[in-house]
């Protein structure tokens, strides 16, 4: 992922480094994080960082991580959201309903038809995004604290998801809905290659046309050998994790099936990979686009300067309630899309379906260096909360760690990464 | 006489049933430069914040160049080409000197998203003029000592070509070589025909940066004086005894 | 052939046959919900099993969570785990998970509770059957009269498993009038405290004219036997199942006639013994003891269903001795009872 194309050596520390708020906090992050994975990799007998566990570690991050990125816009304005498991839940109610019944029986679709998952995930969305838009409107214009509101929400949701399918798991869901959900749908080699160098050539050239607008201007820029090594990284570092998720193969019996299901049969010895899962893709696509939204728009600026002073922001003419409800707005959508990830990898709407994930949203995005107290997140660290939150239940579990221990040990790596976050932040000066 | 940059008439506003501001009128011609005194609580801040937009007033009328203005949000008070620099800074510490200057008024690229190097490139220039010593362009301003906040402040405000500047105690903060700063600035804006209200506890600062003085007490005003017909003690006294010296009072003819 | 028999049989029939893969088998087993007490037992029987086996254990705990789940099964494949046990926590979205398991031609046994799939292996208990001796046992005690049927939860498809099975044996005695049927209810969310309120109502209902409950339960049948002591009834025949430890006291006392009991390790056991099996290379229907059933939703699998066993006061021995309950806590306040407890 892009998280990564942001290492930096110490010695290339410049005002772009800092400006980027890329820090020695982000360095420390995935320092851990590699840390993690290599001594999770070492009890398991090197079964961790197999192409295969990380492929699966990547799906399984995609539902919460997604919904982290819009978590991370919510507490950078001040608020909170514990609304968005059972946001999710109400989503995912709406689609499976939209799919099994409302299509193809009142409307008269029949199953599986090819515009069924459109309609449905439009639907999901416009949901999500209705509901976020009136816990926002809730919160910005009638003043009720956003911790009241969406408490209020997490108990509303999860039960209109409940009256909804009558508390009934509804599945099979449409067969082209599936492909989001992970091992459904994947991109194999060569497309994912393809987006791959994409992503990676996209990288390089965003860096270096910045540094060409900073020379237009006259600022300091860093050396060119600096710029060099850090486009090579985030080139090595995207194009190094296409060629691991390539480097799964599909195992034989499924090929065989696929085979079978064309009337055809499987030549010997044939092997395919699975490639990018578009799941992963559209996390990606996710991160890009609120990276944008969080640096490169008003939006995202006055979602920050509000987060930073409210009084200021205020006081600068920015409509903060109107914010208020956007941001709430961009919650709800991304649990909507979250809804369809995790729907399409149960291939069926479970009534526990998003169960607790609020609080691991919410760690994950604290655990990426998002501050409770308002103005400062990243989208990448929140993703990379994520991952680290999940290898860590992971990796656990592959070791063979008893349920509770697992938990505590979750549990005091949240509070820790704050207390870390805390002593950088004080020493920083910044806050 | 000429015609006023700014006129309040009658201006009231109560908070649960304090009245704030009670029936208060000032003016500010071009180039003029009016304290404004009275104790914490006064209603100095308050009358001052019904011309900036950030309350709207229960009763009285504004008038910017003789025409009648509405005024009930920032936003409006912008587009009269009303600035102020609040007491508090009004800044957003997490961001840096340039996300600050033009926050709410951002430059964008043609696509629209937000064009930072530009920015940047404006706020060097405007700093360059106010405060040459500034170098922390990329930093939070969380990490900016108070001068250096105060003139993030003023270059907002002078940036954007302000008529009418408002300044909440600018000097609160500031050392003994930024408060000079500070007055120096005053005089160069005031020489560019820009009329500020100077809202301040400290008398004697008044006494040389004002041109005139008005004077609240418990939310009305006390009266309006020349700074140069009155002493120290004067103001002084309309601030504490809440009254007008009879000779020197009508002042604002 | 009783329960342990067969076991002890299956268990001979398969060491003969993949005692020479058995050293590198292991077998991962996907808990739905481990905090809950009852599968500590199943878990320490497999265990005890797939040691003799000479296979290897590896576990993980979905915590209520279907998704949870999947991640858990992703991962112990991906540990290279030779064969599946899944307690599924829901029957329809664990499909992604045997999917999976299927592609790497993995074998799944699906613990206790069902997986509406044909490659997954069926094994529980017969719930049809539990239905038929809770019926038989109150019948042989009361073989005329009012009866009242307290049903497990409306939205567990094993309450109706259980009323079938309970139909079966009463029907031709409802047929011929010995029997009435005065009062039946389900009990929402198999909770005491609903099943006793639905047997007040009945009790009031029919001025207390009860000669025996059939109730689904040992935790409804305490329901039930609180509301006939509060009537004075207490005694007049009960069923139940699952030998809760209250219920077997019950028993000793004379307030419930029968809980049919579902040895956990027995379960356990077989389960382990079938998961070496499969991951040795037997089909599933060369599985001692495996039969073609057609399940609710319509699919047709392999499954598998041991036989519980009621315990009455006839035979409540049988369950200190298997070491399921301390002859204290069964002999609880009963003075000159049925053995052991006398």
């Amino acid at each position: 992922m892009s998280d990564t194309t942001n290492l930096s050596p110490p010695a290339a520390e410049t005002s772009f480094i800092k400006k980027l708020g890329l820090d020695t906090r982000l360095l420390g992050m995935v320092a851990a994080f590699i840390v993690l994975c290599l001594l999770f990799n070492l009890i398991t007998d090197g079964r961790f960082l197999t192409p295969r566990n990380i492929f699966n570690l990547t799906i399984q991050t995609v539902s919460v991580a997604i919904m982290a990125c819009g978590m991370v816009f919510v507490i950078v304005n001040r608020h909170i959201d514990l609304s968005v498991g059972a946001l999710l839940a109400t989503c995912s109610a709406v689609m499976a309903m939209t799919q099994t019944v409302i299509l193809p029986e009142m409307l008269g679709f029949g199953l599986n038809h090819p515009a069924t998952w459109i309609i449905t995930i439009l639907v999901g969305i416009v949901t999500g995004a209705l509901i976020g838009a009136f816990q926002g409107w809730l919160v910005g214009y009638l003043g009720i604290p956003a911790f009241i509101v969406t408490l209020g929400g997490f108990l509303v949701w999860r039960n209109v998801a409940w009256f909804l399918t009558n508390g009934a798991t509804i599945g099979p869901l449409d067969g082209t809905f599936l492909i989001f959900g992970g091992t459904n749908g994947t991109l194999g080699a060569s497309l994912s290659w393809a987006v791959g160098i994409v992503l990676a050539v996209a990288a390089v050239a965003a860096m270096w046309a910045g540094r060409r607008a900073k020379l237009r201007h006259g600022f300091e820029v860093k050396p060119v050998w600096a710029e060099g090594w850090m486009s090579g990284l985030a080139a090595a570092a995207i194009l190094g994790f296409i060629a691991i998720l390539n480097a799964y193969q599909i195992p034989t019996r499924r090929l065989e099936r696929m085979f079978e299901a064309q009337g055809e049969v499987m030549p010997e010895g044939f092997t395919q990979a699975y490639g990018l899962p578009i799941s992963v893709f559209i996390l990606i696509a996710v991160a890009i686009v609120m990276t944008l939204i969080a640096r490169r728009t008003r939006l995202g600026r006055y979602i920050f300067a509000t987060g930073g002073n409210p009084d200021a922001a205020e006081l600068s003419g920015i409509n903060t309630r109107l914010l208020t409800v956007k941001i709430f707005a961009i919650m709800g959508i991304l649990c909507a899309i979250s809804a369809v990830v995790a729907s399409a990898r149960l291939a069926n709407h479970t009534n526990d379906i998003g169960t607790l994930d609020e609080l691991r949203v919410i760690a994950a995005a604290v655990i990426g260096g998002t501050a409770l107290a308002g103005g400062a997140g990243t989208i990448y660290g929140a993703i990379l909360g994520a991952l680290i939150m999940q290898s860590l239940q992971s990796g656990m579990a592959m070791v063979g760690m008893p349920t509770p221990y697992q938990n505590i040990v979750v549990g005091v790596v949240l509070v820790l990464a704050v207390l870390i976050d805390t002593i950088y932040r004080k020493r920083l000066g910044a806050r | 006489m000429t015609t006023p940059l700014v006129e309040m008439r009658n201006m009231s506003i109560s908070f649960g049933g304090v009245r704030a501001v009670d029936d208060v009128s000032v003016d500010l011609h071009p180039g003029e430069v009016v304290g404004l005194l009275g104790h914490n609580g006064a209603g100095k801040s308050t009358l001052i914040k019904m011309l900036s937009g950030a309350y709207a007033p229960d009763a009285g009328e504004i008038y910017i160049d003789g025409e009648r203005a509405t005024i009930t949000n920032p936003r409006e008070a912008r587009s009269y080409n009303v600035e102020t620099i609040y007491q508090t800074l009004a800044l957003a510490d997490n961001l840096d000197a340039a996300a600050n200057l033009f926050l709410g008024r951002e430059l964008t690229t043609p696509l629209g998203l937000v064009d930072d190097d530009a920015m940047e490139a404006e706020t060097r220039k405007i700093m360059g003029r106010l405060n040459p010593n500034f170098q922390k362009f990329s930093a939070p301003v969380s990490a900016l000592s108070g001068g250096q906040r105060q003139s993030v402040a003023i270059a907002r405000a002078v940036y954007f070509n302000a008529r009418i500047l408002i300044m909440d105690e600018p000097t609160a903060a500031l050392g003994p070589q930024e408060t000079q700063m500070v007055a120096e600035l005053i005089q160069q804006l005031k020489s560019e025909g820009i009329g500020i209200f100077l809202i301040d506890h400290d008398v004697h600062q008044v006494l040389n940066l004002c041109d005139r003085a008005s004077v609240m007490k418990n939310g009305k005003l006390v009266g309006t004086v020349n700074t140069k017909d009155v002493t120290d003690d004067d103001l002084l006294s309309m601030i504490i005894l809440g009254k007008s010296p009879e000779a020197k009072a009508q002042a604002n003819a | 052939m009783t329960i342990k028999s067969f076991v002890a049989a299956g268990a001979m029939s398969l060491m003969a046959t993949t005692a020479i893969f058995a050293q590198d088998i292991t077998v991962g087993v996907s808990w739905s919900n481990f905090q809950e007490e009852r599968w500590q037992t199943d878990e320490a029987a497999m265990v005890a099993a797939l040691e003799s086996a000479g296979a290897g254990y590896l576990s993980a705990d979905a915590q209520s969570s279907a998704s949870r789940q999947l991640s858990d099964v992703e991962s112990l494949i991906a540990q290279g785990v030779d064969a599946l046990i899944i307690l599924a926590q829901d029957a329809a979205a664990i499909g992604p998970a045997v999917q999976l398991a299927a592609d790497e031609g993995i074998p799944v046994v699906a613990y206790d509770r069902l997986i509406e799939d044909d490659r997954a292996f069926y094994l529980t208990f017969d719930n049809v059957e539990v239905g038929r001796m809770q019926a038989r046992e109150v019948f042989a005690a009361q073989p005329e009269g009012n009866y009242v049927m307290i049903m497990g939860s409306p939205t567990d498809p094993n309450a109706d498993f259980l009323r079938g099975g309970q139909d079966e044996i009463l029907a031709d005695a409802v047929a011929s009038g010995a029997i009435t049927i005065v009062g039946e209810a389900y009990t929402d969310g198999w909770l005491p405290a609903n099943a006793q309120r639905n047997m007040e109502q009945i009790l009031t209902a029919v001025d207390n004219e009860v000669d025996a409950v059939v109730a689904s339960n040992d935790g409804t049948a305490g329901g039930v036997v609180a509301a006939l002591a509060a009537q004075g009834m207490d005694g007049i025949p009960v069923s139940g199942q699952d030998g809760d430890h209250a219920a077997l006291n019950r028993v000793a006392l004379g307030t419930q006639t029968v809980s049919v009991w579902k040895d956990a390790r027995d379960l356990g056991a077989a389960a382990a013994e079938i998961a070496v099996a499969l991951a040795g290379g037997s089909a599933m229907g060369d599985i001692d003891g495996a039969q073609e059933w057609t399940s609710p939703g319509g699919t047709t699998m392999t499954a598998m269903f041991l036989e519980p066993v009621p315990i009455t006061a006839d035979n409540l021995t049988t369950v200190v001795d298997a070491g399921w309950i301390e002859q204290d806590a069964l002999c609880q306040g009963v003075t000159d009872g049925p053995a052991p407890c006398n």
